[in-house]
């Protein structure tokens, strides 16, 4: 007798429908596991291009030029409307729940709904804005970019708008280090400064490396066409893509083990303090709480617009 | 005289999941059923189509050109890529000639900060 649990033939006729390479629709059956995964995977992403608006958002009134606050606005003002976006798709997702956007924002705040690690750090100099489009929208562009073959369709329509957009963020990020790199000493101490505080961040960003096993979650998520590669696989992309233009500026990667290996091409490196990592993401990480707070209180201020607006119909 | 049986539903068709729906053409007809049928017979003899939607113009909001008028009158550099082009040359000039960690540079290569130090 087989031991594999029993599936229905609705699941096995979706599992094919997705070996056949078809996507999947908001108004088309799917199994109840998929839709939570989904939810999961697309409300953190959402809070996460909310919450992530904040770090930077401390950098536009201080900008250094009004060329970099405009730009830096911009940039902002797209992740915000990132946010907006996934949180339609999420809401489509959650209809048959009954829940809506709030729901989200309510989870954000109860601290039962994450938002990326990166988000919750200090962003003390003009360096860690430019670190932030060079380097986080560089890694977030890894993962997005993965994201484009999920087998749910609305998200990855929602992926290609957005990653449109980050081409355009990361460059923004580039321009800034590039001109602090080629800057006075000062500038250049305070790009290194940026990237040593940053880099222990950036690998955690993709999450705890996979042992020999992959955990079921993953398993599931790689069996529905959620995502098509491991979290190492996508931190060594990053190295690949980053760690030689990084070392082209003249720039010390806070590392001394990183290295590649010349036969397989791996790269092998210093973990990262994964405790410290889930202190982090469960909003004990240096900035959490303020920026939560910031968020809470927006919220709250702004339940009156939010109210006019749902009137406005009947107006 | 207007036909007061009948709409005009504009007609929109995504060729395949991950491309949006676009706006086809329009056709005349009495129900939103007969209009998908008439969509299909008139513009999906040959071309393949993944969903096909119709919508009756007078449910359809729009915002004409005189709308958007002064929209095009501001220039928007700094939300796209344009004055960014300059980053592939210097890139690659890096990789040629990586930067000494210790080297104390000025700027030759005309950034766009000055000397900043936050407060
Ligand atoms: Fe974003
Ligand atoms: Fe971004």
């Amino acid at each position: 007798m087989s031991q594999q649990p029993l599936i229905s033939d609705r699941e096995a006729y979706f599992l094919e429908r997705l070996d056949r390479g078809d996507r999947i629709e908001a108004d088309d059956w799917m199994p109840e596991e998929y839709r939570r995964q989904l939810v999961r995977l697309i409300s953190i992403h959402a809070v996460s291009e909310i919450m992530g608006a904040l770090p930077e958002k401390e950098w536009v009134p201080r900008a250094p030029t009004l060329y970099r606050k405009l730009a830096i606005t911009a940039k902002v003002q797209d992740e915000v409307g990132h946010g907006q976006l996934l949180i339609r798709v999420a809401e489509d997702l959650m209809r048959p729940w009954g829940k809506t956007r709030d729901d989200i924002m309510e989870d954000l705040f109860a601290g039962r709904l994450k938002y990326h690690n990166v988000f919750h750090m200090a962003t003390p100099t003009w360096a860690d804005a430019g670190i932030i489009g060079w380097l986080v929208d560089g890694a977030a562009v890894i993962t997005q970019g993965m994201s484009l073959s999920c087998s749910y369709a609305p998200y990855a329509r929602a992926l290609q708008r957005i990653v449109e957009e980050e081409g355009f963020h990361i460059q923004h990020g580039e321009s800034i280090c590039l001109a602090l790199a080629e800057g006075t000493p000062m500038q250049r101490a305070m790009l290194q400064d940026a990237l040593t505080r940053w880099w222990p961040a950036l690998l955690m960003f993709f999450g705890p490396p996979e042992k020999s096993e992959l955990s079921t979650n993953q398993l599931r998520n790689l069996r529905y066409r959620i995502r098509s590669k491991t979290n190492e696989e996508l931190r060594q992309r990053f190295f690949s893509k980053y760690v030689h233009r990084i070392r082209s500026l003249g720039l010390q990667i806070p590392d001394r083990t990183l290295a590649q290996d010349a036969v397989t091409k791996e790269w092998h490196y210093q973990q990262p303090d994964w405790d410290l990592f889930r202190q982090i993401v469960n909003n004990h990480g240096p900035r959490s709480q303020e920026r939560l707070g910031l968020r809470r209180t927006t919220y709250e201020e702004g339940a009156w617009v939010r109210r006019m607006a749902a009137q406005a119909s009947s107006v | 005289m207007r036909n007061l049986d009948s709409e005009v539903y504009e007609v929109f068709a995504q060729s395949d999941s991950l491309s949006p729906h676009v706006h086809v053409f329009n056709v005349q007809a009495s129900s939103p059923e007969m209009a998908l049928v008439l969509a299909e017979e008139n513009f999906f003899r040959r071309a393949e189509f993944v969903s096909l939607w119709v919508v009756r113009r007078d449910h359809i909001h729009h915002l004409g050109f005189g709308d958007r008028d002064g929209f095009k009158k501001t220039a928007k550099p700094y939300r796209t890529t344009d004055d960014y082009k300059y980053l592939r040359d210097k890139w690659r000039y890096y990789r040629e000639h990586p930067m000494n960690p210790d080297a104390d540079r000025t700027s030759t290569q005309g950034g766009h900060e000055h000397d900043f130090t936050r407060d």
